[in-house]
């Protein structure tokens, strides 16, 4: 096979007014013809910087400072802006991360394709290119293209417009294609087809592609090699199998054993802790070495070079080196690695015995000793958790609750439709469902933002929906529960200082801080919380998606509310920030024993953090029961559509590419 | 596709329009009215100060000025309806006659105003996006600024100051010279000079909009998906950026028209030009009521249709107004 | 010697928070301030520095070219233009300050009750407040004008501020409807924000800068409509010195070609105006972080 792409020693850096953002250093890759290529690494690694430098779509402040790019042995590092123009849709094309924004919203769908295709073919009929199409259209597999073709982006949904999004990329048939998260953005079951159309189109077509993602099983199931790329470099590069079954950088390790699939049983989720660093002046030595628990002296000093581990498989980590060899780390467990090695078990039972793994919960717990050996945890606790919590009081009930909205003056949309359920005292409730099967306007009900159509909400023994109760246990209400939102983005006042944010509840009812000011008990909230007590005179803006998320959390616990509504906290984070919010959100449970109703989209996290759960379709509540049942007897289908989205590593092909031994 | 939907809203649309013409009429007659001043000085002139208490008696009486408000009000109100709205106390003719020997005047000026204004703003705003930052950007910016904070009667003044009295290149006032009725170079000289500061005056807010909103579109997503395909950065501009900001830009343009009119009526009474402008300021400062009256629920006419049509405009045209019926139940909370 | 190579761990490498990005509010109008300011100083303290009294008629000195003792010159009634432009200019930013506080008073309760009831009740308003602006204000003002009869500072100033309220209400309205769907007032009521918290704490700094520009250019239009309105003879007399009625004397200027009678106060207007222009502008402009994608 001949290399299609060749990426040499690119380096790509934005010039900003506070310095220079180094988003790509030092990255060499190359790419076969019909091969995919996936970039795995965390939020702001500078994967899609990366593919859409090769692009060039980077805005004018971005420019490549060093290194080369061939393109099917052509030099196209230079080419100037009418050249690309000519290669970008015909040559290489991309899929870009939100496909809700990214289709131009006032020209239909069909005249979008068609401009794609007429670029690249101008003597085109205007009935060939109508005909292509609808090929295109049938090809991503959009029903009822004719009528589609003529619908705006407004009409159609996420995973929709993804696929016309997918078409655009595919109208002049590109030799190479690029997607870009092309599923991060989509519902859980949805996401799942989606992948599935890009391995049917990419292995129908032949065409190379790279496909960046944040999450490692993606990469598992789509890729036949995987890099690894942190703080804009790639770490860590070789075939699937090699990546998943002999990892050698730690923050592939780390990557992997944050996968909720891999951590099983384990009580407690693993997470690589603090964050990816910000590019202007990247630290000395090893940017991962500060978030790294075998870090060197060495790493803290100075780059490690790539070591070569076999002829296909490349690590940048100074445990490569001879003078580590002394060391004797080896990768932790990741639970089928011994299987691996031996390379005698069948890939089939491996991957059941995973399944199995996943299955009991209780039994595994102490299977990474480190993350989960947790002596806070009382043993009633445990007990409590494995069963169903049966006697406990129950702190909130809704009964039948309905809610509707007008949409116009005819149309209604009933987005809530006879709802019922309990949380219990000290008792985690996950809630899950797709976008707008009315999980966040049941969390808005409760919080009394909506008031129901109809229905009964018992709070803490006060109807909230009786106008007369909850006027009288107004103050008791707002500060005994509490709401983080989903967009946490949204919901810090940008123009108001961290310290004011999280004092802000307090203030309304009046709390006489315990640690003396107010300014005191919200740097006590903000440490709790885990971040640093200099951010309290900071504006929102200087945050990441997670810190805005904590301060949002350490607001709502600073009233030591009883019971704590989280609509879908984590689902604007990547894979790893998600992990270490539910990590934080259980141990903030254990320690202040509060009932969290904790709403998300899908079940990967849910399972780690909650005792029951409660599945959402629809407007209906379609299933509840614990965790465990849940998993193991999915009684509803839309609940076991759910089940069965959650990624899987692809042990079969992973373990057959192996006994190839390609 | 006309259904019956269409044609409750056509319905709606006209008894919405005739219900603002009422209010107008209604709110310009009582104000008018209630005014001080005296119009049978509009009528008679010098002589209006000299007349005996009988003959002021007379007079009013054949003006039919002695009424209460109200009946004069219904009076107007039934002959308007049978298309007869009264005579100009000043030039002592139908104010449908007076009007009509004027108002040619003003759609040219008003009119090809307009036109230029539409046309020059487009292009500057696109040539500032286009070139956004960079220096032929920020020179425009700068002059445009400074140009739309010059009042148009100033300006007026400056240009007469300039062209007419110091260079002598163009004429000061009117629109035409005497005895040149027809010849159109002439008209187009007196043209020139109220023509550029109706456009002057107004070309840099519009053109600034453009600038502003194209901006928007050029940080849009799906300019990344454009590009993608292989179209070219001035394709993508013109193609869907631009696209994207007409109706937009349609619907602010129908709304410009008061003021495009409101800014000609200055220029024409600086200029003597004989068009509505000096019309409506005559009969205002001198109380020829019934030309007011209709000058006033013309201009208004003008203005209430144009606001309709840039409603529709915008409803019709932009498809992101009619769609994600979904995320408009999210406006819907409790207050 | 292993040098370097024993395994040391996590070692926290403290950085303290990036403080905000270089703002982006490049160029603050430091020249228009101060010519602003410049010129706000020498209305005020005019009475000091000038020596002549701007409404004496000196015939004798009529329409005097600008010279060593009439600096600016005379106008045709023999007033000395230089002690006009600043008593006048008094005038003319009263008017302008005045008229804005009533224009944003009545704006600001329109636009935040129209922002906060419900949809019917906000339509109502909004529908009103077309049709008001639908009427072309020189009309209004000139028949309001005309109700109030002979026109002095004041009444001039309500004028203008009656007639100018509806579109800074109308952006005031969407302000608050923005604000008011955002998360972080969704929070705070949540957690017990009453109607004031949150109209102090939530949108009064959110939409401050929105609404100063708005100011700002209130205060522009007014001094516009107040000079064009003395300019055509209906507004101040040409007693009462402001900028526009010193330039209601332009018919005679022209006749006789007097160009410092219409180019002084003319040029002190337009450079107010662009001042604020630009110190309005300043306020509009959003902090934009996102480049161009073109």
């Amino acid at each position: 096979m001949s290399e299609l792409l060749e990426v040499r020693n690119l380096s790509v850096s934005f010039d900003t007014p506070a310095g220079e953002i180094q988003a790509v250093r030092d990255v060499s890759f190359t790419v076969k013809a019909g091969e995919v290529l996936a970039i795995v690494g965390e939020t702001g690694c500078g994967k899609s910087v990366l593919c859409k430098s090769i692009l060039r779509l980077l805005p004018d402040i971005a420019r490549i400072k060093a290194g080369r790019i061939w393109l099917n042995g052509a030099d196209i590092t230079d080419y100037r802006e009418r050249d690309m123009c000519g290669l970008r849709g015909r040559f290489f094309a991309m899929v870009f991360q939100n496909p809700m924004t990214v289709l131009n919203p006032s020209l239909s769908v069909g005249a979008q394709i068609a401009e794609a295709i007429k670029i690249h073919r101008p003597g085109m009929s205007g009935q060939a290119v109508d005909q292509r199409v609808l090929e295109l259209l049938r090809m991503v597999k959009i029903d009822h293209p004719e009528e589609r073709s003529r619908q705006y982006p407004g009409h159609l949904s996420g995973g929709m417009r993804q696929r016309c999004v997918l078409a655009i990329a595919l109208a002049a048939e590109p030799a190479l294609l690029f997607a870009d998260e092309p599923t991060t953005a989509l519902d859980v079951t949805i996401q799942a087809q989606i992948l599935d159309l890009f391995r049917e189109v990419q292995a129908k077509l032949h065409m190379a592609s790279i496909f960046v993602t944040h999450d490692l099983s993606v990469a598992a199931m789509a890729a036949d090699r995987v890099a690894v790329m942190y703080a804009g470099r790639i770490v860590e590069i070789g075939r699937v199998e090699e990546i998943f079954l002999d990892p050698r950088h730690p923050y592939t390790w780390g990557l992997m054993r944050a996968l909720p699939i891999l951590s099983g049983g384990c009580r407690r989720l693993y997470s690589i802790p603090g964050m990816p660093p910000t590019l202007i002046n990247p630290p000395k030595g090893d940017a991962f070495a500060c978030r790294n628990e075998y870090a060197l002296d060495i790493d803290y000093e100075e780059q490690p070079p790539m070591f070569p581990v076999t002829d296909t498989h490349f690590a940048a980590t100074w445990l490569l080196d001879e003078r580590a060899k002394g060391l004797e780390i080896k990768a932790p467990d990741f639970g089928w690695r011994d299987a691996g090695e031996t390379g005698a078990k069948p890939a089939a039972e491996l991957g059941s015995r995973l399944v199995k793994q996943t299955d009991e919960s209780a039994e595994s717990g102490s299977r990474l000793v480190k993350q989960t050996d947790e002596s806070v945890e009382s043993g009633s606790r445990l007990l409590k958790r494995t069963d169903e919590p049966v006697e406990s009081d129950i702190i909130l009930d809704v009964q039948h609750l309905t809610h509707i909205f007008p949409l116009s003056k005819k149309e209604t949309l009933t987005a809530v439709d006879d709802v019922s359920f309990q949380v219990h005292r000290g008792e985690i409730l996950g809630l899950i469902g797709e976008s707008g099967s009315g999980k966040s306007t049941v969390a808005r009900c409760i919080m009394n933002v909506y008031r129901p159509v109809s229905g009964k909400i018992i709070n803490q023994g006060i109807d909230v929906c009786d106008t007369k109760a909850f006027r009288t246990h107004k103050k008791l209400l707002q500060s005994s529960g509490q709401i983080i939102f989903q967009d946490a983005d949204a919901s810090l006042n940008p123009r108001k200082k961290i310290c004011d944010i999280i004092a802000e509840p307090m203030k309304l009812h009046r709390v006489k801080p315990r640690r003396g000011t107010v300014r005191a008990e919200a740097a006590f909230w903000l440490q709790r919380v885990g971040m640093d007590t200099a951010y309290l005179d900071q504006y929102p803006c200087v945050l990441s998606g997670g810190q805005r998320q904590r301060v949002a959390i350490a607001r709502a616990l600073s009233m030591k509310p009883a019971f704590l509504v989280a609509d879908e906290p984590v689902a604007s984070l990547d894979v790893s920030m998600q992990a270490q919010m539910v990590n934080l959100f259980k141990q903030l449970q254990e320690e202040l024993g509060f009932s969290l109703l904790f709403i998300a989209h899908d079940l990967a996290m849910v399972r780690f953090l909650c005792d029951r759960v409660g599945v959402m379709h629809r407007g209906k509540l379609v299933e509840i029961s614990s965790v465990k049942e849940l998993f193991r007897h999915p009684k509803h289908p839309y609940t076991r559509r759910l089940v069965e989205s959650i990624p899987t590593l692809d042990f079969d092909r992973i373990g057959q590419e192996r006994r190839r031994g390609r | 596709m006309i259904n019956k939907r269409h044609i409750e809203v056509l319905i709606q649309k006209v008894l919405f329009f005739l219900g603002s013409v009422f209010v107008l009429s209604v709110l310009v007659f009582y104000v008018s009215r209630l005014a001080p001043g005296d119009p049978l000085v509009s009528y008679y002139g010098e002589r209006a100060e000299k007349m005996s208490a009988e003959e002021r008696e007379w007079a009013e009486n054949k003006l039919g000025l002695k009424d209460s408000i109200h009946v004069q009000y219904i009076r107007w109100l039934q002959n308007a309806f049978r298309g007869e709205f009264g005579i100009s106390y000043k030039y002592k003719m139908d104010v449908t006659e007076v009007i009509g020997g004027r108002i040619g005047n003003t759609l040219i000026l008003g009119g090809i105003g307009f036109i230029l204004i539409f046309v020059l703003a487009l292009a500057l705003g696109v040539l500032c996006a286009w070139q956004e930052d960079k220096l032929a950007d920020r020179m425009i910016c700068k002059v445009g600024t400074i140009t739309s904070c010059i009042p148009e009667f100033w300006l007026s003044l400056a240009l007469i100051l300039i062209f007419a009295a110091a260079l002598r290149w163009l004429p000061s006032s009117g629109a035409y010279s005497i005895g040149k009725e027809n010849n159109l170079a002439d008209r187009v000289r007196h043209l020139i000079l109220p023509l550029s500061v109706v456009v002057i005056s107004h070309l840099w807010y519009y053109a600034y909009m453009i600038r502003n909103k194209l901006l928007e579109e050029v940080r849009a997503e799906y300019v990344l998906l454009a590009r993608m395909k292989g179209l070219c950065k001035r394709q993508v501009l013109l193609g869907h950026c631009l696209r994207n900001v007409m109706p937009a830009y349609f619907s602010l343009m129908a709304l410009s028209v008061p003021h495009v009119l409101g800014g000609t009526y200055i220029v024409e009474t600086v200029f003597s030009y004989p068009g509505i402008g000096t019309l409506t300021y005559e009969s205002a400062r001198y109380q020829d009521y019934n030309l007011l009256m209709l000058l006033s629920l013309l201009t208004g006419m003008i203005v209430i249709s144009c606001n309709m049509l840039a409603r529709t405009v915008s409803e019709r045209i932009d498809p992101r107004l009619r769609m994600d019926d979904r995320r408009r139940y999210e406006e819907v909370d409790r207050s | 010697m292993r040098d370097g190579f024993q395994v040391v761990g996590i070692r926290q490498t403290v950085k303290p928070p990036v403080p905000a990005s270089g703002s982006r509010r490049q160029g603050k109008p430091v020249i228009s301030v101060l010519v602003l300011l410049l010129l706000v100083v020498g209305c005020l303290t005019c009475d000091i520095f000038v020596q002549r009294d701007p409404t004496y008629l000196d015939l004798a000195h009529s329409s005097v070219a600008p010279n060593r003792e009439f600096v600016f010159g005379t106008d045709t009634m023999g007033r000395d233009i230089f002690s006009m432009i600043w008593y006048g200019g008094r005038i003319s930013l009263w008017i302008g300050l005045v008229s804005t506080f009533i224009a944003t008073a009545m704006a600001v309760v329109l636009g935040a009750v129209s922002g906060c009831a419900s949809r019917r009740m906000d339509g109502v308003i909004m529908r009103a407040v077309d049709i008001l602006l639908s009427v072309p204000s020189l009309l209004v003002v000139i028949l309001l004008q005309a109700v109030l009869g002979k026109a002095g500072v004041l009444s001039i100033a309500l004028v203008i501020g009656v007639t100018g309220w509806m579109s800074m209400s109308k952006v005031i309205r969407t302000e608050v409807r923005q604000i008011r769907n955002s998360g972080y007032v969704t929070a705070s009521r949540c957690m017990g924000g009453r109607f004031f918290h949150i109209l102090w704490h939530h949108l009064a700094p959110n939409f401050i800068s929105s609404v100063m520009f708005m100011v700002i250019m209130s205060v522009r239009t007014a001094i516009v409509s107040e000079s064009t309105l003395s300019f055509m003879g209906i507004g101040l007399s040409v007693e009462t010195i402001s900028w526009g009625s010193m330039l209601s004397l332009a018919e005679q200027a022209l006749a006789q070609r007097a160009w410092w009678m219409i180019m002084i106060p003319g040029i002190f207007l337009v450079t107010t105006l662009v001042c604020l222009t630009n110190l309005g502008n300043y306020f509009r402009r959003r902090v934009n972080e996102r480049h161009s994608n073109l």
